[in-house]
């Protein structure tokens, strides 16, 4: 437990931990009989609304993940694999289908932890999170994720577990998990989040989460959307690997002068034409210095905010850098 | 949509503390306290083997005392030669009475007395988490019990995985026009090229995307399509073999062929459960805790999903296969 490092904004965020008693259902070290099966049973029934409530679909540039909300204003818990990138647009989509904007935050690209913030208006459903590290080896846990992607008529996934390892970074169940539970949350039987879908195994049944603590060492970074790391988790945009897709001179009235554009590509995408004239990159004059120093330290994927006059009209967009054809 | 796919390790990370595998959700202590219902599993399980290699290859659910026995008929179309064991006890020469296409399900006659069916009847619905116990792998004389969990919303299951073509499309305006060609496809074996555009398909006009599928959702796999396509000026009359949609990463994280059931969709009601079912332990029947029947395995999707009838259901497929 890694209180140190915490700011009260960060307590602030996060809903409090209710004083947590184990429920009894994990003294015994496997169910005896029918009734304990019961027991494990109502249990999870009796969290499961709300767990199912607050389990999202992240979707994004075509690819789908899952997600939790863990506060009333939204803020969302994932995968660092999911998101792929800070500051990243993605579209929140509840159980029942209702769409919301989501801006990615912060990632761990070492562990696989990332934040996400809900930028519509809560209040949000949202689940409490187990920051006493309270779970132990052999606890039921249960695991909820949009595996394979959304779909309404199903639902949410729900799967039942223990935890089978224990490790600093890594915990592990007997959960299984699938392709689009990815981000999605594990939580113990008293309907706490403890973990956050990662990885399978080789073997059928073995699934890992990246726990709690995990995110709660790195919660400042992640709340201010920093990319942590060099992981093999998300990988950093490259510099200089990023594309505009559109040849410019000096104007004489001062700013760029589009004079040829890559068929498609980004700046003819955002509308942009010939004998337009760029006047602003990132709010300052545009030049022929300031773009090329921009372009160096910008990959494919990272955005560039432009201003340009159409003839008499002023436009302004954030363009997102393509690959290098 | 593309799917994020979990990051598949192939090595186990940092060692920690484990739980045994005993002590695991499928493993056999779990199994001992489930004994109880397992006795249900015993007596109105039916167990099919292959006679060419005496494996057992399906389950099925007793449904009457004079061994009337349902099963998935799709799997069961696959073994010519086969024998039943219902409890410890073999009965040769098995009799397909009937099959119901519509819910892949086959009727089946033994030679059998005083076999325990399951009770169709006071059917009732099942919230999520609820456990069920399903047939995990068998001995020759015990069924095994294996625990899973009511995981998703009960519902109809669309026929999916058309046959393709195995091109790629781009919409451009109004025409719909072909992006790639996959590599020994039957698109390409008929001649289609990049840019062709797609005028007809079985002399129907195809406006968009969608028709296209359409018609391709009743065509099976192998199932032949005569094209029109328009290639700059000309216009060509081209005919295509279709094939079977490729394995998605999902299905390859399942096990493929070797695990899921062919059959896995298609269906107008299921229970979905969270027991890992291969395509050889479905067919049997499906019980709560207290041992009540509520349902028949009818395919293992994929490493989370599995499809049972729900048992309402199943009694009317029953009736209508013995008035048949």
């Amino acid at each position: 437990m890694i209180f140190g490092k915490w700011t009260a904004a960060a307590l602030f965020l996060l809903p409090l931990a209710s004083e947590a008693a184990r429920p009894s259902l994990n003294d015994k070290e496997v169910p005896q009989n029918l009734d304990d099966f019961r027991e494990i049973q109502e249990a999870l029934q009796a969290n499961l609304e709300k767990a199912r409530a607050a389990t999202v679909c992240l979707q994004m540039g075509g690819g789908s993940g899952s997600a939790v909300i863990i506060s009333e204003d939204g803020l969302v818990l994932t995968a660092a694999h999911v998101t792929g990138k800070v500051n990243e647009e993605i579209t929140v989509v509840m159980e029942d289908g209702r769409e919301l904007k989501g801006v990615s935050l912060g990632l761990n690209s070492e562990t696989d932890s990332a934040m996400l913030q809900i930028v519509d208006k809560g209040p949000f459903p949202f689940v409490e999170v187990d920051l006493e590290d309270t779970t132990e080896l052999g606890d039921w846990v249960f695991s909820l994720g949009h595996s394979g992607g959304f779909d309404k008529e199903r639902g949410v996934n729900v799967r039942v577990g223990r935890l089978v390892r224990e490790a600093d970074s890594t915990i592990q169940s007997d959960c299984m998990l699938i392709g689009g539970d990815s981000g999605g949350p594990l939580f113990n039987m008293e309907g706490q989040l403890i973990g956050i879908h990662s990885r399978v195994g080789a073997s059928r049944e073995e699934s890992m989460h990246v726990p709690v603590r995990e995110f709660q060492s790195h919660w400042d970074e992640l709340l201010k959307g920093e990319f942590i790391g060099e992981g093999s988790f998300a990988q950093k945009a490259v510099p200089g690997s990023g594309f505009l897709g559109v040849i410019v001179e000096e104007a004489e009235e001062g700013g760029l002068r589009v004079t040829e554009l890559y068929p498609e590509g980004v700046v003819e995408r955002a509308g942009l034409k010939v004998g337009d004239r760029i006047i602003e990159i990132e709010g300052e004059d545009a030049s022929r210095v300031l773009l090329t120093a921009k372009l160096e330290k910008l990959g494919a994927g990272d955005k560039l905010k432009l201003k340009w006059m159409s003839g008499e009209e002023a436009k302004e967009e954030t363009l997102k850098l393509a690959e290098k054809p | 949509m593309k799917i994020i796919s979990l990051i598949l390790l192939l090595a186990l990370p940092v060692a920690g503390n484990t739980l045994p595998s005993e002590k695991r959700k499928n493993g056999p202590l779990i199994r001992k306290a489930l004994a109880p219902v397992q006795v249900s599993l015993q007596e109105s399980s039916a167990v099919f083997y292959n006679e060419e290699d005496s494996r057992p290859f399906l389950y099925g659910t007793v449904v009457s005392e004079d061994g009337f026995i349902l099963t998935k008929a799709s799997d069961l179309g696959k073994v010519e030669n086969y024998y039943v064991r219902v409890g410890a006890k073999k009965y040769r020469s098995p009799k397909l009475i009937q099959q119901d296409e519509v819910w892949d399900v086959a009727l089946i006659k033994i030679e059998g007395q005083d076999l325990r069916a399951v009770d169709m009847s006071d059917p009732i619905e099942l919230t999520h988490g609820t456990w069920t116990v399903s047939n995990g792998a068998t001995e020759r004389r015990l069924r095994r019990a294996r625990p899973g969990i009511v995981s998703a919303n009960k519902r109809k299951i669309p026929k999916g995985g058309n046959p393709v073509l195995g091109v790629s499309l781009d919409t451009k305006g109004e025409r719909l026009v072909i992006k790639d060609v996959g590599a020994n496809s039957g698109a390409e074996k008929a001649g289609l090229k990049i840019d062709d555009e797609l005028l007809e398909i079985d002399s129907v006009e195809i406006e968009n995307q969608k028709t296209l599928s359409e018609h391709l959702s009743g065509k099976s796999a192998g199932d032949s399509v005569k094209l029109k396509v328009k290639r700059g000026d000309e216009t060509l009359d081209l005919e295509a073999e279709l094939m079977a949609p490729q394995m998605n990463r999902n299905d390859q994280l399942s096990g493929g062929p070797e695990q899921q059931s062919e059959r896995r969709t298609g269906f107008p009601m299921v229970i979905q459960h969270e027991t890992m079912l291969t395509r050889r332990t479905v067919g049997g029947p499906l019980f709560t805790l207290n041992g009540k029947f509520v349902g028949m395995n009818i395919a293992a999707v994929n490493r989370v999903e599995a499809f049972a009838i729900p048992s309402k259901e199943l009694a009317e497929v029953l009736k209508g296969l013995r008035e048949d």
